[in-house]
């Protein structure tokens, strides 16, 4: 297996659902090559910002990140770098799932005037005399550059572009406020300049956007700019003397090295020779050991929440919609039962002990919208069988389940299962094969088939057969942004069942539920957290019932921090440098 | 001379056309194609789709692409752009080139000059310790995974070995030069050194064995023995005669194992972070970057021809018993 | 590689190897001590690998509880980092390493037996495209385009490609046969002209019984030793390919992926990586010495042209 699984299937990710490939006319190559001179800078001397106790730190990522822009794609690999260039915005999100001001003076709400009485109506305030890395003022015409940019079709956007398209106009009475206007309301208005800002003097026209010389050495509003990029190898930093908070970055310079092989990143980090260390491959408690003291590894729950997909609808029938039911399946009897012949203590602590996952019981795992939810069938071999008794399924010679009156399969047939996942990553295997041995328990034979993530992840047109319902049960992990309405959309309403009519429908398990539709049409009416929070809850539960799905844990996120920082912090929403500016070095 | 430098250089031609032909099937069996994230992507719309189709000319006929294919690689020096950086992979090559070059020189220089004396002296006292030794050592050599050498290495000399006045790691860990420090040539060749043992340890050994037993034959010969009977010095026949002459067919091997050299290249640059093409094309093969993996492969196939080549016609320059006819 | 072949004798006359032949062989084998414990080495290996069902533990059973435990009475290896016992790995991977070795050697030997052979029986145009389709082989950077097609295979929807242990077969034999078609054409262009063959010929015998009956068994010698180079070369790739992540795939056990396994836990545990690599350096030394032995054995008989 690849030397970094964790981190292979984060890039993968990154690069399969949201970076796509040569969108617009790559008119022209950046200018310059990333290695060479440093940026020339004007004298910081001028600059307001004092640093704290400075330092130099290095901080070990595998794989070095395609640009600085993460409007290009937002691999996790470009975030962590760009987190501390040029994704500084409007606001932030904190480790609660909350937005915060950054370079927004408060955050726009009806109570402050922000948010117009319609929703679609927000009043945007800069913080006075901001500044861009090179010490041009920021203002908001920056703004309206950069909307300009994401909303051009030919820019080649293909990340953070939420919301952009809707936006029909922005007003800028002066340099410090920007009236946005959108089409229909915006749920998400807060995040909508959250993943950094354009400088309009340092870019390119909006059309250009791939080959801006920016994406590679970006002017931005974070608390460092680079310096140096050599190919390959490292990102040199420096810190920005106009960064907005006063007093801040307290660090002089960061880098980041480029080290694939993990068992040198160890070494690396354990002889002292660099302070932060991206996704360690190792479960903690083995690598604070190994570390000695110069390191530990902090964890934080992720986006990434597991869960098994059962397809309610009869496979290769071709019929890609609900109509007839799965013949083992369609019987929730059964789904119960799967779901009770798992242990999943066993499972979380134990079989995925290295991988450091905490328990998930239902698609709301973590954000402002988590549900606390206990769950419904726990680990009980003895109800799982007298609930596929119940529903005819009669042990065999072989010890696997034969349908006895079964209601949707004829007598004889086998109770056999078919698993399908991804490649090429470790705790997805791991996970399929104990299921495998949980379920042959109970008398349930599984088949696991993994495919290429291109395939799983393929479109109807591909063929890919979670698109065209042509699958038993699938694994994989998702993940839901910090404001989900559209993905709990796309998911759960029966409306969104894939088919030649809706390509793009996430409800793969043909879950047809009225209450569920009216929930989520309840949630996505308002903006008040509280009661979308409570909507979205009790569509959880609903889903832990009906078991369209089965969720079985969240992945969390491992960084190597030595012991020589402090004032970092890790969060579910962020890279690891997410508050790089607040990191002190000790001598 | 000339005319047969010309010939042989015209018969590279077809090699390259078929390899580029099945690196060009290759690449277009693979799925999806150069499209398929943008087709996945939702905010990317049916008409951005056909424009991209148009510019990329996937509606032409597979020969008309794969023609336009050949003479932007081969003619405008267009290799294709890469579909994770976006970028021309011309550029990114070309970034990486020189680290690759200067490892792999360096190499070559640490095979030639701890195998010729090796190889000397293996031949001049035949089946002595020093000889079983050699041999035992390269058969060592081709049987340790590079890999797991440069593991090793990096254990030994940067964990347990400290330099004695300083306390630091006798030597880097990886990278071309120390982070956040000035370059110098003092600075690269320290971390040069484990990357390139690494890499020429498989074959040390196994060329002074090459040069021991060419050596051998030639000293065999009539004209050898000849001078030995006419009162030659042993040191003459061996340095003017012999060594002499069984460097021509090493200096051929050096040539010809150049792309396997270019190959552990791959493994050493993952090891010691050595930003070199090996690192380039293994970081595209994981994502699939199909234009970067076929302009790598591309221009390794030329390598190798250009250096069969050049073993051809270095061997017809130094040894006058080779005729062009 | 330069295709010099210098000729010694040839085997004169029969169509079988002489009995005498291989008593001479061997003798002359037997000399050279180290490689006849190669041999034992190798052979003991292969039993212990074939042993594997009578070890007691299932080779991809996970008892997390167990993990990383050092070698004991109950695992005689340890385990690894899954608890799965190291010894079953071992054997079960050692199954599969040696297969994609022998195997992946067969096919090297069968595909540039039969190009060699061909074109350097017809000769004409015939050898002629051959030589230039065995020419284009040779220019492909091997690991290169290795990895280049265990990454394209993986991602056609083709489940049986799955099947990585037959994939990493099949493209380590497609890439490796040039040399052997090269060795046997030289060959086999000396031999043609032998008394024998051309009496065989006037004798009416069919061109495949010529080169089957008549031209290859005096070939085999070389071709055996060009055989266990290629062997070696073999072991050794799997394991790099399963260290770049392209190799045989979890939960199958392999030496190379073992390995592979085992070096993200060099620094913390490297008894771990001890076995394994062992193991992969022990076959390679073993296979290097008995091509060694054999080509001494076979040195008076051998058409020389191989590596070294």
């Amino acid at each position: 297996m690849t030397p970094h699984p964790r981190a292979l299937a984060r890039l993968a990710l990154g690069l399969g659902l949201l970076l796509a490939a040569c969108t617009a006319a790559p008119t022209a190559a950046p200018a310059t090559e990333p290695t060479g001179a440093p940026v020339v800078q004007p004298t910081a001397a001028a600059a307001e910002g004092q640093g704290g106790a400075g330092g130099q730190i290095v901080l070990i990522i595998p794989e070095e990140p395609t640009s600085l822009n993460r409007y290009l794609g937002d691999a996790a690999i470009v975030r962590q770098v760009a987190d501390t260039v040029s994704g500084t915005g409007l606001t932030y999100v904190d480790p609660a799932g909350q937005y915060q001001a950054a370079l927004a003076a408060e955050l726009p709400s009806a109570a402050n005037g922000g948010l117009s009485e319609d929703l679609k109506t927000v009043t945007w305030h800069l913080k006075p005399d901001l500044k861009w890395s090179d010490g041009q003022p920021l203002t908001t015409a920056d703004i309206v550059h950069t909307w300009e940019t994401i909303a051009n079709p030919d820019s080649g956007a293909l990340a953070q572009t939420g919301g952009f398209a809707e936006i029909t106009s922005i007003e800028t009475p002066d340099d410090v406020t920007a009236i946005v206007t959108y089409a229909k309301p915006y749920p998400d208005y807060l995040g909508q300049f959250s993943a950094g800002l354009f400088p309009k003097h340092a870019t390119g026209a909006p059309a250009d956007m791939l080959g801006w010389e920016w994406n590679l050495k970006p002017v931005g509003a974070g608390p460092f700019r680079v310096t140096e990029w050599r190919a390959g190898e490292s990102i040199t930093l420096e810190r920005n003397p106009y960064y907005y908070e006063v007093g801040k970055p307290s660090l002089d310079q960061i880098i980041f090295s480029i080290v694939p092989d993990e068992a040198a990143q160890e070494a690396i980090m354990q002889q002292g020779d660099a302070h932060v260390q991206l996704w360690p491959g190792a479960d903690k408690a083995t690598y604070d050991a190994r570390m000695a003291g110069v390191a530990s590894q902090k964890l934080v729950p992720g986006v990434w929440n597991l869960a098994i997909d059962f397809n309610l609808s009869a496979p290769n029938d071709g019929d890609t919609g609900a109509g007839t039911p799965h013949p083992i399946l369609g019987d929730i009897r059964v789904r119960q039962a799967m779901a009770h012949a798992i242990d999943y203590d066993v499972l979380v602590d134990e079989v995925l002990g290295d991988q450091g996952v905490v328990h998930s019981t239902n698609p709301f795992a973590y954000g402002w919208y988590q549900c606390d939810l206990p769950r419904q069938q726990n680990y009980d071999v003895e109800a799982a069988k007298r609930l596929l008794e119940e529903a005819g399924w009669v042990e065999g010679p072989d010890g696997i389940r034969v349908a006895q009156g079964v209601v949707n399969a004829p007598d004889g047939t086998r109770l056999t299962l078919e698993l399908q996942g991804y490649t090429n990553y470790d705790p997805l295997q791991l996970t399929e094969e104990w299921l495998a041995e949980q379920w042959k328990a109970v008398g349930i034979e599984i088949t696991i088939v993994n495919y290429d993530f291109s395939i799983i992840f393929g479109s109807l047109s591909d063929g890919s057969p979670r698109k065209t319902g042509d699958f038993d049960m699938l694994i994989y992990d998702r993940s839901f942004t910090i404001e989900p309405q559209q993905e709990v959309s796309a998911y759960f309403l029966s409306t969104s069942i894939p088919g030649a009519d809706n390509p793009d429908g996430d409800n793969y398990f043909r879950w047809v539920n009225p209450t569920a539709d009216s929930l989520i049409a309840a949630a996505g009416g308002t903006f008040d957290q509280a009661e979308r929070k409570q909507a979205y809850c009790a569509l959880g539960e609903m889903v832990q019932t009906e078991l369209p799905q089965l969720y079985l844990y969240v992945f969390q996120d491992g960084y190597g921090f030595s012991s020589r920082l402090s004032g970092y912090s890790v969060s579910t929403w962020g890279s690891m440098t997410w508050d790089i500016q607040n990191w002190q070095l000790a001598p | 001379m000339p005319t047969y430098a010309l010939r042989r250089t015209l018969q590279a031609i077809p090699i390259l056309l078929i390899l580029s032909a099945v690196l060009f099937a290759i690449v277009k069996a693979a799925p999806g194609g150069p499209l398929a994230a943008a087709e996945r992507n939702p905010n990317v719309t049916a008409e951005q789709l056909a424009r991209l189709r148009d510019r990329l000319g996937l509606d032409q006929p597979i020969y008309v692409q794969y023609g336009k294919w050949l003479v932007n690689f081969a003619l405008a020096g267009d290799w294709g752009e890469s579909i994770k950086f976006r970028r021309p992979v011309s550029d990114m090559i070309l970034e990486r080139l020189p680290a690759t070059f200067l490892l792999v020189s360096a190499a070559f220089v640490l095979m030639l000059a701890l195998a010729v004396p090796a190889g000397v002296i293996a031949a001049s006292r035949p089946y002595s310790w020093f000889d079983h030794t050699l041999t035992t050592l390269s058969f060592a050599g081709q049987s340790v995974p590079t890999f797991w050498l440069g593991l090793i290495l990096i254990l030994i000399f940067y964990i347990w070995l400290k330099n004695p006045f300083t306390g630091e790691p006798l030597f880097p860990a990886g990278g071309m030069g120390t982070l956040g420090a000035d370059r110098n040539l003092l600075d690269l060749l320290w971390h040069l050194v484990l990357p390139t043992v690494a890499l020429s340890a498989g074959y040390v050994a196994w060329y002074s064995r090459f040069l021991r037993s060419s050596m051998r034959d030639i000293l065999n010969e009539d004209y050898v023995r000849t001078g030995r009977a006419k009162g030659l010095s042993e040191r003459a026949v061996l340095f003017k005669h012999a060594a002499r002459n069984a460097l021509l067919p090493l200096v051929t091997m050096l040539a010809l194992d150049l792309p396997a050299v270019f190959s552990g290249a791959l493994f050493v640059e993952n090891i010691f972070s050595w930003p070199g093409m090996g690192r380039l094309f293994w970081d595209a093969a994981r994502g699939r970057d199909y234009p970067v993996l076929q302009a790598v492969v591309m221009i390794n196939a030329v390598l190798i021809v250009a250096f069969n080549l050049f073993a051809d016609l270095l061997y017809g320059l130094l040894d006058p018993r080779v005729r062009y006819d | 590689m330069t295709d010099a072949v210098l000729e010694r004798e040839p085997v004169q006359g029969g169509a079988a190897v002489p009995e005498g032949m291989l008593r001479q062989v061997w003798r002359r084998f037997a000399r050279h001590r180290l490689a006849v414990a190669s041999l034992v080495i190798l052979v003991g290996l292969i039993g212990a690998a074939l042993a594997a069902p009578l070890n007691p533990y299932d080779p991809n059973a996970q008892a997390p509880v167990d993990k990383l435990q050092a070698p004991s009475a109950e695992h005689w290896l340890g385990t690894d980092s899954r608890g799965r016992d190291l010894l079953a790995r071992l054997q079960y991977g050692g199954q599969i390493s040696l297969s994609v070795g022998l195997l992946s050697t067969l096919l090297t030997l069968v595909i540039g037996t039969a190009i060699g052979a061909a074109g350097g029986y017809y000769g004409g145009w015939i050898d002629n495209v051959l030589m230039r389709f065995t020419d284009a082989f040779l220019t492909f950077p091997t690991t290169f385009v290795l990895i280049l097609i265990s990454a394209l295979l993986r991602e056609l929807p083709y489940p049986q490609l799955k099947n990585s242990v037959l994939v990493v077969i099949i493209v380590i034999g497609a890439l490796s046969w040039m040399y052997t078609a090269r060795l046997v054409r030289g060959l086999v262009l000396v031999l043609r002209e032998r008394d024998f063959v051309i009496a065989a010929r006037a004798l009416g015998a069919s061109d495949a019984r010529i080169i089957l009956g008549h031209i290859l068994p005096n070939c085999l010698g070389p071709i055996l030793v060009n055989g266990t180079l290629q062997m070696a070369f073999a072991v050794i790739t799997e394991s790099g390919l399963s260290y770049l992540g392209f190799g045989i795939q979890p939960p199958t056990a392999s030496w190379g992926n073992i390995l592979e396994e085992a070096q993200q836990h060099i620094f913390r545990a490297p008894w771990l990586a001890i076995f394994p690599g062992a193991l992969i350096f022990l076959v390679a030394m073993a296979v290097n010495y008995i091509g060694d032995g054999l080509r001494d054995g076979l040195d008076p008989y051998l058409v020389r042209g191989a590596k070294g």
